[in-house]
């Protein structure tokens, strides 16, 4: 039996009425691949996911996961989900809930390993009312994994999370992907598709905007910002600073992109003594993000890397 | 269909179930009053007691009232997004349907025996055994068209609306079924539209059951009508309720 990828989205599109909210989308996912979906609000990620899930048809174009229909991989149980407004019932405890979904399924985990995995072993008498919004993401999780499947898509798991319980969740996630299973997730933080995920996905206006390695994706912004603040400052003139790429001015605070800050800084010093409160950072992950989907640039529509 | 699911669904319910006993104690408050007062008449149209005719009215009207309430469990459960969660799993769109109608099917059995159960241990009714099982059976059976009816409302209607529609909805067939005054009382036209209503053959197929007598053949037919149109449109409404709200 060949190996299939484990998500295979070929010109996906969705259109409800007059707007189009999942336009022409093609992506490859291999089995074992941890990817993040990342956009601004409204870019089209929950509806790629309700595709990809079957729980919406697409106007056009096609959603396989294993190389089937992705009804074939839910009744299968090869493919476990925490969807953005798909929650447990209140009135339920946390063992009852997942031992429901536990009776829907084939080859399911044991309701006790699955709440092992999520962390939520302690939490199994809890009514799903009375848990916090980091208890109701673990309880979720782990009816999302209590099918024990291949493939698990997260539509922003870690929203509603203090910093505590984002970082035990991507721990048990850890664990999981460490199974070699395949992992996609949606979300707003950088710095978790940054540090998690091996590929960053990201979508604008319904589109695929760039797709590559966290570094493929940073490397859009390449160099360093430096600030400082001049008096009386000539813009055109510090725009043709050695290295200099973009120039910002807020009141007398000048912000420059330099593929070259050490140069840009030697030029700037010596022709600009009186320049004080400098600054020097690298471009991340939220500059990259900017660059990409910001509505002013052009370069929205740049692709990096790996995309097929 | 799995056993194990139901199982537990079925157990969650009838933990709900307590928060039923108002639905229960109207039509045995009714039936207390209803009951003593005429009782021993005998009601000739059919051919059955007074205490008879108004304990199968009273059981028809709580197994009905039972059902329809699924509704409310149902809008929750959805507003919740227990429904979204459900659609990841292997259950079937009619797997879904037969899980709610059984349900609605055993806290309906409970109001059918609380009633029945009141009727001869308060008001000293009396019919041969055969008569209390036809009758208890032809209501249960009789209520799975107002199950389907509960998940329609409970697929369509949003949390705010679904009180309202209830209300409606259980009126109107309360009301057709002849199941609070007799139809009688009522202008023609009620009773002519009150005989397409499935409430009105469920009052009748109860009656029938008491009397051991009886054509079942027009009840049988229209409410397996209605269950059926019911059914497509509930199957139909399941494929496209998955998008988020």
């Amino acid at each position: 039996m060949t190996r299939q990828p484990a998500i295979r989205l070929t010109g996906l599109t969705k259109k409800f009425g007059t707007l189009t909210a999942v336009n022409d989308v093609h992506l490859t996912i291999q089995p074992g691949e941890v990817v993040a979906l990342l956009g601004p609000n409204g870019a089209g990620k929950s509806t790629t996911i309700d595709l990809l899930l079957g729980l919406a048809r697409p106007t056009d174009g096609s959603a396989e996961l294993f190389g089937e229909d992705p009804r074939h991989a839910i009744v299968t149980g090869r493919v476990g989900a925490m969807l953005q407004g798909g929650a447990l019932l209140p009135t339920t405890t946390v063992r009852e809930s997942i031992a429901l979904i536990h009776a829907l399924h084939k080859h399911p985990l044991s309701v006790e390993e699955a709440m092992e995995r999520a962390g939520v072993a302690d939490l199994a008498k809890q009514k799903i009312a009375s848990l916090s919004g980091g208890q109701m993401q673990r309880a979720r999780f782990a009816v999302a994994v209590v099918s024990n499947p291949d493939l698990l898509i997260l539509d922003e798991p870690t929203a509603a999370m203090d910093v505590a319980a984002r970082h035990s969740f991507w721990a048990s996630m850890r664990e999981f992907t460490d199974r070699g299973k395949t992992v996609v997730f949606a979300t707003h933080y950088l710095d978790e598709a940054d540090t998690f995920a091996d590929r960053i996905v990201i979508m604008s206006q319904g589109r695929i905007i760039a797709d590559g390695t966290p570094s493929e994706v940073k490397s859009v912004v390449t160099g360093r910002t430096v600030s400082f603040t001049l008096d009386s400052a000539d813009a055109a003139s510090l725009q043709r600073l050695v290295g200099v790429t973009h120039l910002e001015q807020r009141g007398n605070r000048i912000i420059l992109q330099s593929e070259d800050s050490d140069a840009t800084l030697r030029a700037l010093l010596a022709g600009y003594p009186s320049a004080t409160d400098i600054e020097i950072v690298p471009r991340n992950m939220d500059d990259a993000f900017m660059a990409l989907t910001g509505p002013s640039t052009s370069s929205g529509t740049e692709k990096t890397g790996a995309s097929k | 269909m799995n056993i194990r699911y139901f199982g537990l669904e079925m157990s969650r319910q009838l933990r709900n179930a307590r928060s039923l006993i108002f639905t229960f104690a109207v039509p045995v408050a009714m039936l207390l009053i209803f009951g003593s007062t005429y009782g021993a008449q005998y009601d000739s149209a059919a051919h059955l007691q007074w205490i008879i005719v108004t304990t199968v009215q009273m059981g028809a009207y709580g197994a009905m009232m039972a059902a329809l309430a699924q509704a409310f469990t149902i809008v929750n459960e959805r507003s919740v997004g227990w429904n979204r969660q459900l659609r990841i799993t292997p259950l079937s769109g009619t797997g879904y349907m037969i899980t709610k109608v059984s349900s609605a099917l055993a806290v309906g059995l409970l109001s059918i025996i609380v009633v029945f159960a009141v009727s001869i241990l308060a008001l000293h009714a009396h019919l041969p055994v055969q008569g209390w099982i036809m009758a208890g059976l032809g209501l249960w059976v009789g209520i799975i068209p107002f199950a389907l009816i509960a998940i329609l409302i409970g697929q369509f209607a949003k949390p705010s609306f679904a009180q309202p529609l209830f209300m409606v909805t259980f009126l109107g067939l309360a009301m057709l079924g002849g199941l609070w005054v007799p139809l009688d009382i009522l202008p023609t036209w009620v009773g002519n539209v009150a005989q397409a209503a499935p409430s009105y053959w469920l009052n009748k197929l109860g009656q029938m059951g008491a009397g051991l007598t009886g054509n079942i053949g027009t009840p049988t037919i229209v409410l397996g009508a209605w269950s059926l149109v019911l059914a497509a449109l509930i199957t139909w409404r399941y494929r496209r309720d998955s998008a988020r709200a």
